[in-house]
């Protein structure tokens, strides 16, 4: 129950709702899908008295196809991020992270720029952006800027973003032919948050690796081996190099920092094996 | 504030009300009581209890309302944790009881100390189910409407029980209950949980008074969670004496549960009930049970389907594995050796339980053929070979039902039914007994339709209103079928006698050779002489002073009551009592797979046999153990609710509180057996609350049978992901270190 008043805007272009985010930056909040604002209202935990909401401007819902990245608006939704061929043929493991977020009425609604804006330590796409070095344009009343997605989260739900910066678009560079890619997950349940994630691209001799559920904000692992022997030993060093960069995992009610830390290991040597098999 | 009417506090309520009556007489039990209005007063015991309530013209004011009132807090020592509020000069949650033990029970059977003495060896360990709610797809809810006019209040309401309530609300505004009117509509499920009486219920009846118009209120999920009442949180110490076949002798258990704050709810009645159930299924000659049900700054418990019945269960089937364990016995072979025979019933157990009827080694032998119990060694070694992990585990269950508990008028041992049928032959039925949701108005539909010898289509029943259905306790402990389908039963019973003698003189036959059957009434042995249930129907209304009603009362209509056997209530030297009459059982075995690297389990297969007595409508049954085993699911895996050291309450919503979905619950395998009981007139035992309390058992046999190079030891529930590593984690260093 929203027990508190205020404002709704709905602008129809970016340039409006920067503008009104820029005049409301103290107590304004960018309404996108509305899958954790709005039960955050209802709980009492979130109480801004400025929604600006993004659901009524075109420009922000596209998927556009560039010779050597692909570029996704900030409203797009999940269900259609599960979908998108363009999407699919480029980033299988996005289109996995998009599959199993919630159940199918959040992935209607809900959106990847809101989710990624929102940076829950736990959300599915997090280690997804890392691993595949996506870059974020934000928009701000100073103009625009971009923010490499390894250099965006920065904590519980912390990010990169100025107050009355808004997310637009996000830029993924392709991945080239033959590579291999995963998202695997722990969850207690089909649609929880992960308890820990970890997204793995091979395209090169070395695995790009990034986990995420375990800590205040995803982590790139540092990888010093090559990987395309798949050897026992390399899998070991990916899954010791994740509990490392894990070192600071929280608890909470699903699970001890011990085990998260443990599961951030498994979850990488895991990816890392299924982005193997996934190469072509 | 504009479009505020009212704020109360619990001085006025205090004023103006009297406290919540308890659930059952107190002296009859024992039970320490505390005083408890419709608002608190003065003190809170828990975070979520309610201290002001606002009315306005709508919900957004009143929560507005809400966000604008202060309260001074002076902080008082906080009980969170039961084992240490039972230690000398631990702070009091009730400052006038000298300590926090609500209720407790001490009972020893035969010679424990020299069963142990004499043991070939013995067990000892500790398990503790956690704290959890039932989750209602429709949270609690009710609108009251006062007519000063005529003085009556009406008063909707999604509970389980309107004439207890009609009464308890009477009580708590001091008024007749004949001037208030409950009614029921279809409710969202109860579980239990909408048992009455909460503070919300009679603090809207009190305001409706008041304001003079009609007041709402409806729950919203994060509230439920904090107020709407917890079950379960139990802890067991356990000790067994054992011969080498297996056979137990004797056993010492000590029973600690966490009742949270004292109130008028009748959720503290489920610790009993876990006393009262043990040894469940077994005969154990030597006994010393000891319970001790302890209140803490919780969230008060309520009754949740199961009853405590559940944990009774659990606890026995941790026993029976570890013994298995120790002597190197199959787990089905010593659960074989302990149980009550078939022919030892009616059976008396060491709480004073009478237990009516069962046949434990038929259901268990049935369910092990069911899940190819003898073939699993080797499907177990072949998913090894493939680096799978398999696990099979057995759980029983003995889920005792019809609770009837003395000087209650809650929780009694018997209900009414009025059948009714018209002029024109429809079939009216009015029970005390009310349906959560779960279908039994069908089931009670069948059972009239059946001694009426009508259609099925002919019968309307109509629950849940205190002016038109006669005095009942309603829903609860699986009852509506026991107690109120066989008032309903005995009542067109009666009405049959009366058509079957109209149609005899109709016929020119004698009664005692009449069939009625589907609509039809004929003489047994020539269906061509043949008169329909409306011609019958038609004949008593319509010429009651004809030859064919001669010296027969006029009208078809007939109200019954029943009183369940089976139920002793004065109290014997140990201060023993009956409660339950009828034993309704089960057992479950379930496969599973265990990912050791993460602890993460999925069940492959889970079957169960269940044993109710006499099943009226199989589709229904099933559907009811279906909801209960995946309750039992969610209470062994998935589901707690979390409180600090400080007693603040952590989870408030599905995000924290995670109950399996149809992902997490496999397809069920279903067996009945039919044992009927003696002390109903069909047999009947009661389905309702089947199937919740063999997951437990039987997903932490399974769990540890899956990793057999491991001594796992399961001790929590639920068996998060996170636990089940924890313990593996346990079990290698042990491994290694030994």
């Amino acid at each position: 129950m929203i027990s508190q008043e205020f404002a709704f805007f709905a602008p129809k272009t970016v340039a409006d709702a920067v503008s009104l985010l820029g005049e409301h930056a103290e107590d304004g909040k960018a309404l996108a899908g509305g899958m954790s604002l709005v039960p955050a209202m209802n709980l009492g935990v979130a109480r801004p008295t400025t929604i600006v909401s993004l659901n009524h401007i075109p420009e922000l819902d596209y998927v556009e196809e560039e010779p050597s990245s692909v570029r996704i608006g900030a409203m797009v939704r999940h269900a259609r991020v599960e979908r998108d061929p363009v999407i699919g043929r480029y980033f299988p493991l996005l289109r996995t992270a998009a599959s199993v977020i919630g159940d199918v009425q959040v992935r209607n609604r809900g959106t990847i720029g809101g989710s990624i804006a929102h940076a829950d330590p736990a959300a599915d796409y997090l280690p997804v952006m890392v691993a595949l070095n996506a870059t974020f344009r934000v928009v701000g009343s100073d103009g625009e800027r971009t923010i490499p997605a390894r250099d965006f989260f920065r904590g519980v739900m912390e990010t990169a973003l100025a107050p009355g910066e808004l997310l637009v678009e996000i830029e993924l560079p392709k991945l080239p032919d033959g590579a291999g890619s995963a998202y695997l997950r722990l969850a207690r349940l089909e649609g929880s948050f992960p308890i820990a994630n970890a997204a793995a691209v091979i395209a090169g001799p070395q695995p790009v690796i990034a986990v995420g559920g375990a800590t205040a904000a995803p982590v790139l692992v540092d990888v010093p081996v090559e990987l395309d022997s798949g050897t026992q030993d390399a899998l070991d060093q990916v899954e010791a190099a994740a509990r490392e960069a894990c070192a600071a995992a929280f608890a909470d009610l699903s699970a001890t920092a011990e085990y998260r830390r443990a599961m951030a290991g498994v979850y990488a040597r895991r990816a890392v094996e299924a982005a193997r098999a996934a190469r072509t | 504030m504009p479009g505020v009417l009212c704020v109360v506090t619990g001085g006025e309520i205090r004023e103006e009300t009297n406290p919540i009556p308890p659930t059952y007489d107190p002296t009859a039990v024992g039970l320490k009581t505390a005083e408890w209005y419709a608002l608190c007063v003065d003190r809170a015991r828990y975070v979520g209890e309610a201290v002001a309530a606002v009315v306005a013209e709508d919900k957004f004011t009143a929560y507005a309302a809400l966000d604008l009132i202060g309260v001074d807090y002076e902080e008082l020592p906080v009980v969170a944790d039961p084992e240490e509020a039972m230690k000398p000069g631990a702070p009091l949650v009730e400052p006038g009881w000298g300590d926090n033990i609500m209720f407790s029970r001490d009972i020893v059977l035969g010679d424990p100390d020299a069963a142990f003495a004499e043991a070939d060896g013995t067990v000892s360990g500790f398990v503790r189910s956690a704290r959890i709610t039932g989750t209602a797809i429709e949270p609690r809810g009710c609108v009251a409407a006062y007519d000063p006019y005529t003085g009556m209040l009406t008063f909707w309401d999604s509970t389980q029980n309107p004439h207890p309530l009609r009464n308890y609300l009477a009580e708590t505004l001091g008024v007749p209950e004949t001037s208030i009117r409950v009614i029921q509509p279809n409710v969202g499920g109860g579980f239990g949980l909408k048992i009455p009486t909460f503070q919300e219920e009679p603090l809207v009846a009190y305001l409706a008074r008041k304001l003079g118009r009609p007041v709402k209120w409806i729950e919203e999920r994060s509230e439920n969670f904090v107020t709407g009442g917890h079950a379960r949180d139990t802890r067991f110490y356990y000790e067994a004496a054992y011969k080498n076949d297996g056979t137990v002798t004797g056993i010492r258990l000590n029973v600690i549960a966490d009742v949270g704050a004292p109130s008028a709810l009748c959720g503290w009645g489920m610790s009993f009930v876990t006393w009262y159930c043990l040894p469940c299924v077994y005969k154990i000659p030597n006994s010393e049970t000891h319970l001790r049900s302890v209140v803490t700054n919780k969230c008060p418990w309520n009754a949740y389907r199961g009853y405590g019945k559940d944990a009774a269960s659990f606890l026995m089937d941790r026993i029976m594995d570890h013994i298995a364990r120790e002597t190197g016995l199959d787990r089905a072979e010593v659960r074989f050796k302990n149980f009550i025979q078939p022919d030892e019933f009616p059976y008396p157990q060491v709480s004073g339980a009478m237990l009516d009827s069962g046949n434990y080694p038929e259901a268990l032998r049935t369910v092990l053929s069911m899940i190819d119990y003898e073939g699993f060694p080797k499907l177990q070694e072949e998913a090894r070979r493939e680096g799978r992990y398999l696990g099979l585990g057995i759980g029983q269950e003995l889920i005792p039902e019809g609770c009837s508990m003395p000087g209650s008028l809650l929780l009694n041992g018997c209900d009414g039914t009025a059948v009714r049928v018209s002029p024109t032959g429809q079939v009216t039925v009015l029970t005390g007994v009310t349906s959560p949701g779960s279908g039994n108005e069908t089931g009670i539909a069948q059972i009239v339709a059946d001694a009426l010898g009508c259609t099925l289509d002919k019968v309307r029943v109509v629950q849940g209103d205190t002016e038109m259905c006669p005095w009942g306790f309603g829903n609860y402990s699986a009852r509506s079928i026991i107690i109120g389908g066989s008032a309903a039963h005995l009542a067109a019973v009666e009405v049959r006698e009366k058509m079957l003698r109209v149609a005899a003189n109709m016929l020119e036959a004698a009664p005692e050779d009449l069939e009625a059957v589907e609509g039809r009434i004929f003489v047994r042995g020539t269906p061509d002489r043949a008169v329909s249930f409306e011609e019958v129907a038609a004949e008593v209304y319509r010429n009651p002073h004809g030859p064919n009603m001669e010296g027969i009362e006029p009208a078809l209509e007939a109200e019954r009551y029943f009183k369940i056997g089976n139920v002793y209530h004065q109290p014997e030297k140990q201060g023993r009592f009956s409660a339950y009459p009828s034993w309704p059982n089960g057992v479950a075995a379930c496969i599973v797979e265990v990912d050791p690297e993460t602890g993460k389990v999925e069940i492959l297969r889970y079957c169960m046999v269940h044993d109710a007595g006499m099943i009226v409508n199989p589709l229904l049954a099933e559907a009811n153990l279906h909801g209960g085993i995946a309750q039992g699911i969610g209470a062994a895996l998935y589901e707690q609710i979390a409180y600090d050291d400080f007693a603040q309450p952590l989870t408030a919503t599905f995000m924290d509180y995670t109950i399996p979905t149809a992902v997490e619950v496999p397809s069920l395998e279903l067996g009945h057996q039919e044992t009927p009981t003696p002390f109903t007139p069909l047999g009947t035992k009661g389905v309702g609350e089947s199937g919740v309390g063999a997951p437990l058992g039987a997903l932490c046999s399974a769990i540890e049978n899956a990793l057999p190079h491991l001594d796992l030891r399961l001790t929590e529930l639920p068996l998060t992901p996170s636990r089940v590593w924890s313990a593996i984690q346990q079990a290698r260093e042990k491994a290694v270190v030994g």
